[in-house]
């Protein structure tokens, strides 16, 4: 099977929590919104234009990269200088910015597009993969290089990461023998660099706060 | 923390994004007041409680109990500022008196919360068996009863479907407002002469003082859910120290009132009524007054409100589990959620299977529900919570002196000595009067069963902290922090984790780029 083109990371993150049959997320909105926080934070350091060190956030280079989801949040890491804590930024993020930001990349690619469902109390729009052959992309492009015993590229390695952290793995895993999976781990761990497994980790206990305080 | 960081010259969107949410003192009031079921302690603890021991020093153990917890109180808030998962007793432990016994601490917190939950069972089974039979002429046994409200439970708690909050606060102010006006209406009862018996001192020091602590503690148990809050409220000084002082100081005032107007209603015998009554006792005496639809709805209440409580509690227990899951300090398949729903499935399920057990074993026994379930339970997982609060109140102390910096003396040192020494009595007064609590012979078999229970909980606690210490060390920094831990409990850490240290398998930050 022909390689799917690789998406930027966040992007990977909205098709792969989305079911391949139904089009419906198959995470709550506030876990979607803390993993794709974290995936454009993530993007930032992919473009080198952040690092991550002790929780917080350092400005290494201010130019913009020219993709629109990228630049917003570096703008707004520049306008608020007083906030630096990983931890913060990926609850603020959460709060539907990231999921804006991602949906609207999205839609420019024509990869999802945009649904208006009538309720009783008014109209809900959702953001829903064009094509249920898409959304099954990167996850199935990551299931199969570790099948092979591939090595996965930083971003894929970033890609399930959060997979695991947002608990998506219990879709997208399931069906990874554990000679896959020992292999998986001992990538994330050897190769995912520092900064990167962190972000990750604070991602994962974000959830799991949400979890604890009833907002997941 | 947050009252460290320097305003920003121009509003910040995340500043005002992050505290949208921020929480005032009514607010975080209302929630430790929504743990703490006012009708359940006042119409069904209190009068179980006097037939069971024959005391009736209620109210001014009530009194006592706020006193003492309201000093516990100085220096169990002023921690919380100080560290992650606030809200969780042995999280406190673990930093003040040590990793191990903050792991005993944390089992013996699962073994009490699950002991109310499934009293509650017990209670409600109980309490709505002779109700249905008038209501309905339906004559079910306790047992079938429980297991309805039990499946209810189970399944709402795995679909991690909470009772919404404008529905459990609407039943707490009806619960408050039902409790006061039933016993201003016993003041009006001709029966009524003022007893001075619940309010005696005397009590306090006197046989059996042990066992009116331990019920009164069971009244307040949830007051320590207030500094859950201590991130989210408007001003970390100030409104999570007076949210509390407040619930305390109301819930002894209502429970204290309550139980003295009951009680000097209750006429020449009232332990031979509680007895005979049983929780029947809070509504029979304010009865003749009020009229017979002032009890049909304080009955319908009365259930619907523990069902409530039930189902809150549920929850609670089921994310209790959830963190202690993701810290490593339970099995790592309960630190897992449902991925569509975010729900704390297996924790939940844990909850429900405990309940199921011991509802069938008493249910085959032929045990009583309301004084061996509901009374026993509950009073028994007063005494494990009396033991952690008092744990507690000398991690402060273990605490402070490591960390002494930016509070004062009297929050570091002076409450927290206070408070200890006066927890300190009230536990050696509990565990020796277990036989007056419960009830029954010295000696016999359910005096030395709860003390044993818990001791064993928290050797066995203390011994797998010592596992983790040799063969996972990353774990074991993590205890105490809860779901915020960087422990094994979510998947992606304990991929990092391994089997081996990470540290040198970590790759060099740039050879990627």
């Amino acid at each position: 099977m022909p390689s799917a083109p690789q998406l930027p990371l966040a992007d990977d993150l909205f098709l792969t929590a989305h079911d391949s049959v139904k089009g419906k997320s198959l995470l709550t909105p506030t876990i979607l919104g803390l993993g794709l926080a974290a995936a454009l934070l993530g993007e930032l350091v992919l473009w080198r234009r952040v690092d991550l060190a002790d929780g917080k956030i350092i400005i290494i280079d201010d130019q913009a990269t020219g993709d629109p989801a990228v630049t917003a949040v570096l703008d707004q890491l520049l306008r608020e200088g007083h906030h630096r804590e990983v931890r913060d930024w990926i609850a603020y993020l959460a709060t539907g910015i990231a999921s804006d930001l991602v949906e609207r990349r999205l839609s420019r690619t024509g990869l999802v597009r945009r649904l208006e469902k009538r309720g009783l109390l008014g109209t809900k729009v959702l953001f829903v993969p064009a094509d249920l052959m898409i959304a099954g992309w990167p996850a199935t492009r990551v299931r199969t290089d570790l099948g092979r015993g591939d090595m996965l590229d930083i971003p894929d390695l970033m890609l399930a990461g959060l997979i695991l952290a947002t608990g998506l793995d219990q879709h997208v895993f399931a069906t990874l023998d554990s000679r896959g999976r020992d292999h998986l781990f001992d990538q994330l761990r050897r190769r995912l660099p520092a900064m990167l497994q962190d972000l990750i980790g604070s991602a994962e206990a974000a959830v799991g706060e949400a979890v604890m305080a009833r907002r997941a | 923390m947050s009252a460290t960081t320097t305003k920003p010259p121009h509003p910040s969107e995340l500043s005002t994004a992050l505290a949208r949410d921020r929480l005032g003192v009514a607010a975080v009031v209302f929630f430790v007041m929504s743990a703490a079921a006012p009708l359940t302690v006042v119409a069904g603890v209190v009068p179980t409680g006097l037939a069971v021991t024959g005391l009736t020093g209620i109210s001014i153990a009530f009194v006592a109990v706020a006193v003492v917890l309201a000093v516990f109180a100085v220096g169990y808030v002023t921690m919380a500022r100080h560290i992650a998962n606030a809200g969780a007793f042995y999280a406190y432990i673990a930093q003040g008196l040590g990793r191990p016994i903050g792991v005993g601490a944390s089992w013996v917190a699962l073994v009490a919360y699950n002991m109310f939950q499934i009293a509650a069972y017990g209670g409600f089974g109980a309490i709505a068996s002779p109700l249905f039979a008038d209501w309905f002429g339906i004559d079910l046994p306790w047992w079938i009863l429980a297991l309805v409200v039990w499946a209810l439970t189970a399944v709402l708690g795995v679909l991690d479907v909470s009772v919404n909050g404008k529905v459990l606060g609407t039943l707490l102010v009806a619960e408050i407002v039902l409790v006061a006006v039933f016993s201003f209406a016993d003041l009006g009862s001709p029966s009524f002469a003022p007893s001075a018996a619940p309010l005696d001192p005397g009590s306090l020091v006197g046989a059996g003082s042990g066992a009116l602590l331990v019920m009164a503690v069971t009244g307040f148990v949830g007051f320590e859910q207030s500094v859950v809050f201590s991130e989210e409220s408007r001003d970390p000084r100030r409104t999570v120290a007076r949210a509390t002082y407040i619930a305390i100081a109301l819930i002894a005032v209502l429970y204290g009132f309550a139980a003295w107007a009951m009680i000097s209603a209750a006429g020449g015998d009232v332990l031979g009524r509680a007895a005979a009554e049983g929780p029947e006792l809070f509504f029979n005496v304010a009865a003749d007054r009020l009229g017979s639809t002032a009890l049909h709805l304080g009955h319908a209440l009365f259930l619907t409100s523990l069902f409530a409580a039930m189902i809150s509690f549920h929850n609670i227990i089921a994310r209790y589990t959830f963190s202690l899951g993701r810290e490593g300090v339970l099995p790592r398949a309960f630190g897992r959620t449902v991925p569509g729903t975010g729900a704390p499935k297996n924790g939940s399920l844990l909850q429900s299977a405990l309940g199921l057990i011991v509802i069938v074993v008493y249910a085959v026994a032929g045990w009583d529900p309301l004084v061996q379930l509901f009374f026993w339970g509950g009073t028994g997982g007063g005494i494990g919570v009396l033991l952690l609060i008092t744990l507690t109140s000398i991690a402060v102390l273990g605490y402070f002196a490591k960390h002494p910096e930016g509070e004062d003396a009297w929050h570091r040192i002076g409450a927290p000595v206070l408070g200890t020494v006066l927890l300190l009595a009230m536990s050696y007064l509990a565990i020796s009067n277990i036989a007056t609590l419960f009830g029954v012979e010295p000696g016999s078999r359910p005096t030395w069963m709860v003390p044993l229970a818990f001791a064993v909980v928290t050797v066995a606690g203390v011994l797998w902290a010592l596992v983790l210490r040799s063969s996972r060390p990353q774990v074991y920094a993590g205890i105490g922090l809860g779901a915020r831990s960087s422990g094994i409990g979510g998947s992606f850490s304990a991929a990092i984790a391994g089997d081996v240290g990470t540290g040198d398998t970590r790759p060099d930050q740039e050879n990627y780029r």
